[in-house]
């Protein structure tokens, strides 16, 4: 917030380099902070704000939210430092993408829906300007579309987060803990969820509530969208594991074959598209979708291991999807196109582009779950954690994974390999200082990979226990599902006692 | 009162003969006024010299170890050192060149460049043995040279008498008698030789090519450097005196021998001997050009042909790899034979080029490509002297009356460029200066 402040009272003198410096000092530090949480976890901040809405200021971090602040600080920086060093108007530009920092982490810090809610809401107005001051071409179509997405799914959020207070038995209370608690019946259970499904089916985005995604993430400027991909769309799954989950374990329980089965067919959609894409902005959009829908089915089966696999997801996501936007930003600031047949031997070693390529292949490899890369533990924990709940889904998933090598190879075949026009290729390598965003990702993509703890750890007991409130209602002939990770899982006697 | 003029003006004479119409109209006009079918700019001048300078270094290696190759390592089954003349041929003086020489032509040449003898003594890494300069690559890439003498032979008939005679009795029978000596004492290869003789007379017509090739470049060395030393000293004025001298060179050594002897235990095989009267214009310099200029091999595993069996297509549009139509940017980075021959004069180029290249498109990271393209730029010049030198020992004087004569001219300058209307031709790129 008080980067999102400071940085328009800056003098207009003040180069923009140096302002996005600034902006990214205080991604820096929120990620300093968030570090220095995780090895000092902090007691929760209660403060009463509103107390005649019943909105209170009830921030606190558990294994699930921390993980991911650390990543939006993470992506934020890292994606502050990949706009161009000659940013137009960088003081607003930045201020709205430390903005947008702000709705997440509060989003991820909040213990109370209502100020989830705000969050939510904060996020949806620094992305549209973003996008529809700074986008491509046809930016004004792509905010507009956002913004009438995220309005709908703002609405639907609303609706939801009145609902909870509605139908509770015992009062209007927003407080995470008071609804955990609450019993709602039946039919409040499946209204509220199917909000909730719809308000963060957009935000993620799955299939069918995608529309907005290739149309923004195509027109959006590189930082932007390496935060909205990154970082912004996880805090859509991370409602769905707190709510859906963890306050309406029944119902999500009894929809869950339904959730699955969109997870699935968005893996599979999200891919099928991706393969036919003629923009790489374009192609990494559906890839991301399809990505979202392993996420989704994760999150369906509801099991420790595949809610566990579902965050380390968010998490390999996030820094992929990252890095694959961060090299595509670089493609298109030299070549000053992202469009497939119009590019081809970006992989020239003299007068392509081989280090950015490099690091994309990397991505792509990581995407399409090569072992010894972030992508592939988050991956093998959804699978495995689904396998037996919904193996249908599962397969049809793994499938749809498989098809990131096809697009992988088709886009380098295309624009990485191939004969590199003379005439056109009057481009400029890439500088250091400009590689440097995507390095770092690089480095943390090999990292997660090779210590998968990286991105499993973090969530270990949180998921686990919001599992054993749905595991009830999921586990069939009280059988153990086939693990490949050493996940204890309790008996369900142990279940009904705790 | 008519003003006083300071000169009389010039006499407008019409031209004799029309305008061409071809395509390349401009360049056939600029060759027909004794240009070249580079431009003259001062710029063009700097690149093709420089590149010359970078390209004789290398070359000086390459013909005395093409020579090496051809009279001393011959047969060699295991042919393992063949890149490391001995002393002697490193001592050789240039028959052309320097105060040794009996056919002095050009200055220097008395052994092998300072240049070449600094690199092959540090290369780029530092002071180590020649094996381990030559496992590092960090040497004269002799890769090159032989994928030009391959394409030579490879490519068959491309002008004189050189390749029918490699078919002849007289060759086979001088051929005999040194495969016989070279093996002496070897019952094993004697045996082999017997069994399959034509495998063994196909190995000593490639010999017999890399002596062709080795003395066609040992007058070229020399060539190039003087046209740096004259460039250094302010000599050369514009292209066509680059071109100019480089035809004065063709015509000094037109008539000079090429041949193939063999020394074999301190005697000496003449396979081809000079009294065949194979000269240096007609039996190496044109069909090198037809070859390597027009032609080069098809990149190895794009295509197949088996040129024993006469398969290789005599249409020159098949071929895309010749330096005057090789696209030189994927060149540069796949491996085809003319990017070995790019690094080895990247460690010659004088600072001028150096300097040049660093102020256009990504300086010093991509000079490779750079050079390739000013390499490209100069052996069209180098193409234009030999069409000229042609139409000097053909046809008719530039500066003839004769409207057939010229007509005559222009109809062979026509032909020329009629070779560069393939899409994948240069001649058009290099009239600019953008193409880098």
């Amino acid at each position: 917030m008080a980067g999102t402040l400071l940085l328009p009272l800056l003098p207009a003198t003040v180069p923009s380099v140096r302002v996005r410096g600034i902006a990214a000092l205080f991604g820096a530090l929120q990620l300093l902070v968030g570090l220095l949480c995780w090895q000092h976890p902090p007691a929760d901040l209660q403060l009463s704000w509103l107390p005649k809405l019943g909105l209170r200021l009830d921030l606190g971090l558990d294994g699930l939210s921390l993980p991911l602040v650390l990543l939006t600080a993470l992506i934020t920086s890292l994606s502050i430092l990949s706009a161009a060093a000659d940013q137009s108007r960088p003081r607003l530009f930045f201020s709205l993408m430390l903005a947008t920092n702000l709705g997440v982490v509060t989003g991820l810090l909040a213990r109370n829906a209502l100020l989830f809610l705000l969050a939510f809401e904060l996020v949806l107005i620094p992305i549209t300007l973003l996008v529809a001051v700074w986008g491509g071409e046809k930016r004004a179509g792509a905010a507009v579309r956002f913004l009438l997405y995220s309005a709908v799914s703002g609405l639907a959020l609303l609706a939801a987060v009145l609902a909870f207070a509605w139908f509770n038995p015992a009062g209007p209370l927003f407080a995470f803990e008071d609804l955990r608690q609450a019993q709602f019946s039946p039919t409040a259970q499946r209204w509220i969820l199917a909000l909730l499904l719809l308000s963060f089916g957009l935000k993620l985005p799955v299939f069918p509530l995608h529309g907005w995604q290739p149309f923004t993430y195509g027109q959006a400027p590189t930082p932007v969208v390496m935060l909205l991909a990154g970082s912004v769309s996880k805090l859509g799954a991370y409602g769905l594991l707190r709510f859906g989950v963890g306050f309406l374990p029944d119902t999500w329980a009894a929809w869950s074959p339904w959730i699955a089965a969109a997870g699935a067919i968005s893996a599979v959609y999200g891919a099928l598209n991706a393969i036919v894409q003629s923009d790489i902005r374009r192609l990494m959009a559906y890839s991301s979708l399809g990505h979202m829908g392993l996420l989704v089915l994760g999150l369906s089966a509801a099991t420790p291991l595949s809610l566990q696999g579902a965050v380390a997801q968010m998490l390999a996501h996030g820094i992929i999807v990252a890095l694959l936007f961060a090299c595509v930003g670089l493609i298109e600031r030299k070549t000053g196109t992202t469009a497939i047949p119009e590019l081809s031997g970006l992989m020239n070693p003299l007068r392509g582009l081989p280090f950015t390529m490099g690091m994309l292949l990397l991505a792509m490899m990581a995407a399409a779950g090569i072992p010894g890369l972030a992508g592939f533990p988050a991956e093998l924990l959804v699978f495995e954690g689904s396998w037996t709940t919904f193996p249908r889904a599962t397969l049809v998933s793994l499938i749809a994974s498989g098809f990131t090598a096809v697009y992988a190879i088709r886009l380098f075949n295309r624009v990485g390999f191939g004969r590199l026009d003379n005439e056109r290729a009057d481009w400029s390598s890439t500088c250091w200082s400009e590689r440097a965003p995507a390095m770092a990702l690089t480095v943390l993509v090999i990292a997660a990979g090779l210590w998968p703890t990286a991105l499993t750890g973090w969530s270990e007991t949180e998921s686990t226990g919001l599992a054993l409130r749905s595991q009830p209602f999921l586990r069939r002939d009280g059988a153990q599902p086939f693990s490949l990770v050493a996940v204890t899982l309790p008996t369900a006697s142990e279940l009904r006692t705790s | 009162m008519t003003p006083p003029t300071a000169t009389a003006p010039e006499p407008v004479t019409a031209p004799l003969i029309p305008p061409s119409t071809h395509r390349y109209a401009d360049v056939i006009h600029r060759l027909e006024a004794g240009g070249s079918m580079l431009p003259d700019t001062p710029e063009n001048l700097m690149q093709i010299i420089g590149i010359y300078k970078a390209y004789a270094v290398p070359m000086d290696f390459y013909w005395r170890d093409l020579l090496y190759i051809a009279e001393q390592v011959f047969l060699d089954p295991l042919p393992a050192f063949k890149y490391f003349p001995s002393q002697e041929y490193l001592d050789l003086p240039n028959s052309y060149a320097g105060d040794q020489s009996k056919l002095r032509i050009w200055r220097g040449g008395e052994k092998a460049h300072p240049e070449l003898l600094a690199f092959m003594e540090k290369g780029e890494t530092g002071k180590m043995s020649k094996l381990l300069h030559h496992l590092w690559h960090d040497r004269i890439n002799m890769e090159f040279a032989e994928a030009c003498m391959e394409a030579m032979l490879w490519h068959q008939g491309m002008g004189g008498r050189f390749y029918d005679y490699l078919a002849s009795d007289a060759y086979r029978a001088n051929a005999d008698r040194a495969i016989k000596a070279y093996f002496r004492g070897n019952p094993l290869m004697l045996g082999l030789y017997r069994l399959f003789p034509e495998m063994f007379m196909e190995q000593v017509k490639k010999m017999s090519y890399y002596a062709n090739l080795g003395l066609f470049w040992e007058v070229m060395a020399p060539v190039f450097f003087e046209m740096s030393d004259i460039y250094d000293e302010g000599g050369f004025k514009g292209v066509p005196d680059a071109m100019n001298f480089l035809v004065n060179g063709i015509f000094a050594v037109a008539g000079r021998p090429i041949y193939h002897h063999v020394y074999i235990k301190g005697e000496c095989f003449e396979i081809i001997p000079k009294s065949e009267g194979f000269t240096w214009l007609y039996e190496a310099a044109l069909p090198y050009v037809e070859a390597v200029f027009y032609r080069t091999a098809p990149f190895r595993g794009t295509k197949s042909y088996n040129a024993q069996a006469y398969q290789v297509p005599a249409d020159q549009a098949d071929f895309h790899y010749g330096i005057l139509y090789a696209d030189v940017f994927p060149v540069g980075s796949a491996g085809i034979p003319p990017t070995l021959l790019m690094q080895d004069m990247l460690h010659f180029l004088p600072p001028y080029l150096v300097d040049l290249y660093k102020t256009h498109k990504r300086g010093e990271e991509d000079q490779l490509i750079q050079l390739g393209i000013t390499f490209q730029r100069s052996m069209y010049n180098v193409t234009s002297a030999v069409i000229q030198a042609l139409r000097c020992a053909l046809l008719y004087p530039l500066d003839d009356t004769d409207p057939v004569h010229l007509m005559a001219n222009r109809k062979f300058f026509e032909a020329q460029m009629d070779r560069f209307l393939r899409p994948e031709a240069r001649l058009p790129q290099i009239q600019t200066q953008d193409y880098r």
